[in-house]
C-alpha cells in the first residue's frame, strides 16, 4: 500500500513516516499543497494523509478542491484541530475519516487499512482468493490453510495485487507500491519479487500480462 | 442598605427636617400674631367700655337694680366684643362697693376677662364679678403685666373722659390658646407621616421597578451569555447604564474568544511536539538498532520544542499577569545587551556585533524582562541571518529614550508579514521556533510603556 503524506512538521512526518514503514507500508511526505499536488500527478498512491495546517493553503481548502476536480483517493486527516465542527467540518469537505493528534501509530495503520478495503469495496480485512487467504493488518498469509512465511515486500507486492482485484498493475504502479521516493531500485528487482510471490504461492496466482503489466488471477472456474 | 430604603430615608428626613424648620418659623411668627391680636382686643376692649360708659354717664347712675341680667350683658359683651349689639338692656354696677359674684353663673371663655371701671382718682365704679382686683388695679394708662396669685395677667389701662377703664386676661390663656392652634398645625402631619411614608415606599418600589427588572434579567442569564441586554423598551434614566453594561459584556466578549483563541492556538501548539515525541516513542518500541536510536533522538528533539513552547508561553503569562517587582524596576541598559548577547549567543558560532555611543544608562524595567525581550530579538535575527554573517546590535538614545536596533541580514519581511510578526504563534513558513519569540517582545514592550517596531 503506497502511502502519500501531507504534513510541514519535519520532526512528525519524520515519524509517521518512519512508524508506517516500520509496519510495512510504503510512504512518501511533500511538506505543503503544491508538492502534494505535483505529487498526485506523478505519483500512484492508494491513501492520502493530510494535515490541514500547511504554510501555503488551508488543507480543507485544498481538500474542497480536489474533490470537486473528481479526486477519489482515500484522505485521512490529521490534524490537531479537535474541536467537534473541524471534524464535522473536514468529514463533510470529503474526507473519509479524521484522526486527531496526537495518535497511536498502531491506530493509524488500522484506519488506513480500513480506509483502503473500503476503496476495495470490502467489508471484512481478509481478503480471500482461492486457496489463498490474506490479512493485510497482520501481513499473515495463509495456503491452503497454511501459513506461509513472505519477506515485507512480498507481503507489499501480494496486498496491492489482491487490493487491485483483478486490475491490471503496471510495473511503475507496482514499484510506487513497494519504493518510496529515496530508494534505490533494482531494475530487476520487481521481477525477483513476483518469481519468489509464484514460488511460494504457486505459480498460477499472478498473471503476467504482456506489455501491461501484471494481475492476481480470477477466481478460478 | 438598600437602595429603596436609602431613598426612602433620604427623602423621609429631608421632608422632616423641612417641615420642622417651615413650622418653627410659622409657630414664632404666630406666637407674635396671636400675641398682637390679644393685645389689640385689650385695648379695643378697654376703649370700648370706656367709649360705652362716656356716652350716656346717667344712664348707669339710675340704673334699676338688675344684678343677673346686667353682669350677665357684661361679661358676654367683653368676651365677644359684641360692639354691634345696641343696649337691649342697662346694666348695673353697684358704685363704691364690692360686686356680689357668689351668684353669678358665667360661660367658662369669659374667665379670661376682668374689667374695672374706675375714675381717675382710684375711686371703682364698677369691676366683673369674679375679677382679681391686684389683676385689675394698674394706675398708668397701657399694657402692664403683672403677677397674682401665681398666675401672669396682661393688662389693659385706657384713660378716658374721667374714667380709667382696665382690662386684664391670664397669660396662661394666651399659651393654652397658642398650644391648640400648634397641636392643630402638627397633629395632621404627625398622623399623615406615617401614611406619607408608606405611600413613599410603594412608590419608591415601583419607581425602581425597571431597576429591578434589569437585575432579575441579568440574574436570570446562563453564566456565558454574553449577548448584549435588549435597550429598546428601556426608561431612559437606565439607559445610559445598560449601554455600559452592553460596552463591558462586549469588551469581555472580546477578551474571552481572544483568550479561546490563544488556549486552543497554545493547545495545538503543545499538540505538535507532543505529536511527534508520541510518534517516535512508537517507533522506537517497534523498530531496531539504527531505526530505534534514530527514533529516540527524534523524541528527544520534540521533547526540547515542547519545552521552549512551554517556556515562552509561561513568560507571555508572567508578562500579562501582575508582575512582580522583586528584581527591582531600573537596570543597566548596557548590562541587558550583555546578558541578552550572552543568552542568544550560548548555543551557536554566529556572532553578535554590540555598538553604543554610552548615552543611555538607565531603563525603568525589571531586568529578567528586558533581557528576555532582547534576547528573543536576537534569536529571531540569528536565526534569520546566513551563518557567515553577524547580527548587529545597537544602543542608542533617540528623541529621550532607549532604543535597540537590531539588524539581522536575512531576506527580511513583506508588509503583511510585519502586521503578524507579533501574533501569537505566527511563523514564517514552517519552522521550529515556538511563534511566540516577537509575541512576547512586543508584549514586554507594550507593558511597559515601550514600543516594538
Amino acid at each position: 500500500m503506497r502511502i502519500l503524506l501531507i504534513e510541514d512538521d519535519d520532526l512528525i512526518a519524520h515519524g509517521i513516516l518512519a512508524g508506517l514503514r516500520a509496519h510495512g507500508l510504503t510512504a512518501d511526505k511533500v511538506i505543503n499543497a503544491a508538492q502534494a499536488q505535483a505529487a498526485l500527478t506523478t505519483l500512484h498512491c492508494d491513501v492520502i494523509i493530510l494535515d490541514l495546517g500547511l504554510p501555503d493553503e488551508d488543507g480543507m481548502k485544498l481538500l474542497h478542491r480536489w474533490r470537486a476536480a473528481g479526486m477519489t483517493l482515500p484522505i485521512l486527516i490529521l490534524t490537531a484541530r479537535d474541536a467537534v465542527e473541524d471534524r464535522v467540518a473536514g468529514l463533510r469537505a470529503g474526507a473519509d475519516d479524521y484522526l486527531l493528534k496526537p495518535f497511536d501509530l498502531n491506530e493509524l495503520v488500522a484506519r488506513l487499512h480500513a480506509l483502503l478495503r473500503r476503496a476495495a469495496g470490502r467489508s471484512v480485512n481478509i481478503i480471500e482468493r482461492g486457496p489463498l487467504r490474506f490479512n493485510p493488518d497482520s501481513a499473515e498469509v495463509w495456503l491452503h490453510g497454511q501459513a506461509v512465511v513472505l519477506s515485507r515486500r512480498e507481503v507489499t507486492l501480494l496486498a496491492a495485487l489482491l487490493q487491485a482485484n483483478g486490475r491490471i498493475l503496471n510495473s511503475d504502479q507496482l514499484k510506487d507500491s513497494l519504493y518510496h521516493f529515496d530508494q534505490e531500485i533494482e531494475s530487476n528487482a520487481l521481477n525477483v519479487h513476483i518469481h519468489h510471490l509464484r514460488r511460494k504461492l504457486g505459480t498460477d496466482l499472478i498473471e503476467t500480462v504482456r506489455g501491461l503489466g501484471y494481475r492476481i488471477a480470477t477466481e478460478k472456474s | 442598605m438598600s437602595l429603596r430604603l436609602r431613598l426612602l430615608l433620604m427623602i423621609g428626613i429631608s421632608l422632616s427636617v423641612l417641615w420642622a424648620v417651615v413650622a418653627v418659623w410659622m409657630l414664632r411668627s404666630l406666637n407674635e400674631e396671636v400675641h398682637d391680636a390679644l393685645d389689640q382686643r385689650l385695648k379695643m376692649s378697654a376703649q370700648m367700655v370706656t367709649a360705652l360708659i362716656s356716652q350716656n354717664p346717667s344712664a348707669w347712675e339710675g340704673a334699676e337694680k338688675n344684678p343677673k341680667q346686667s353682669k350677665f350683658w357684661w361679661k358676654n359683651a367683653l368676651a365677644q366684643d359684641r360692639l354691634s349689639e345696641p343696649f337691649a338692656t342697662p346694666f348695673w354696677c353697684e358704685q363704691g362697693s364690692q360686686l356680689d359674684v357668689s351668684t353669678i353663673e358665667l360661660p367658662p371663655i369669659a374667665d379670661s376677662f376682668d374689667c374695672q371701671i374706675s375714675s381717675l382718682s382710684g375711686e371703682i365704679i364698677a369691676r366683673t364679678p369674679d375679677a382679681i382686683p391686684e389683676a385689675v388695679s394698674a394706675t398708668t394708662p397701657g399694657y402692664s403685666e403683672r403677677t397674682v396669685q401665681g398666675q401672669r395677667w396682661r393688662a389693659y389701662t385706657h384713660e378716658a373722659d374721667g374714667l380709667r377703664v382696665t382690662i386684664a386676661d391670664r397669660l396662661a390663656e394666651r399659651s393654652s390658646l397658642l398650644h391648640n392652634i400648634m397641636m392643630a398645625a402638627i397633629l395632621p402631619f404627625l398622623v399623615a407621616m406615617p401614611g406619607g411614608m408608606t405611600l413613599l415606599w410603594f412608590g419608591v418600589k415601583s419607581g425602581l421597578l425597571p431597576l429591578e427588572r434589569l437585575r432579575q434579567m441579568l440574574a436570570s442569564r446562563v453564566p456565558d451569555a454574553l449577548t448584549p441586554i435588549p435597550v429598546s423598551d428601556m426608561s431612559s434614566d437606565l439607559l445610559p447604564l445598560a449601554n455600559t453594561l452592553n460596552q463591558l459584556l462586549e469588551r469581555i466578549s472580546i477578551t474571552i474568544s481572544r483568550e479561546r483563541r490563544f488556549i486552543s492556538d497554545a493547545a495545538h501548539e503543545l499538540r505538535t511536539p507532543l505529536t511527534a515525541i508520541k510518534t517516535h516513542l512508537q517507533v522506537a518500541r517497534i523498530t531496531q538498532g539504527q531505526d530505534a536510536a534514530q527514533a529516540l533522538d527524534y523524541a528527544q528533539e520534540g521533547v526540547a520544542r515542547l519545552q521552549r513552547t512551554l517556556t515562552q508561553l509561561l513568560t507571555l503569562s508572567q508578562i500579562e499577569g501582575p508582575f512582580s517587582w522583586e528584581d527591582g524596576n531600573v537596570v543597566d541598559a548596557e548590562q541587558v545587551a550583555r546578558l541578552a548577547m550572552r543568552d542568544a549567543t550560548a548555543n551557536g558560532p554566529k556572532r553578535i556585533v554590540f555598538q553604543t555611543d554610552g548615552s543611555v544608562s538607565q531603563l525603568s524595567l525589571p531586568e529578567a524582562l528586558a533581557v528576555t525581550a532582547l534576547r528573543n530579538l536576537l534569536d529571531n535575527a540569528l536565526c534569520h541571518t546566513p551563518a557567515n554573517q553577524d547580527v548587529e546590535l545597537e544602543l542608542q538614545l533617540v528623541d529621550n529614550a532607549c532604543v535597540f536596533f537590531v539588524r539581522d541580514h536575512g531576506p527580511g519581511l513583506s508588509a503583511e508579514e510585519l502586521t503578524m510578526v507579533t501574533q501569537r504563534f505566527w511563523r514564517r513558513g514552517p519552522g521550529h521556533g515556538s511563534g511566540l519569540g516577537l509575541s512576547i517582545v512586543s508584549a514586554i514592550t507594550e507593558h511597559f510603556g515601550g514600543h516594538f517596531t
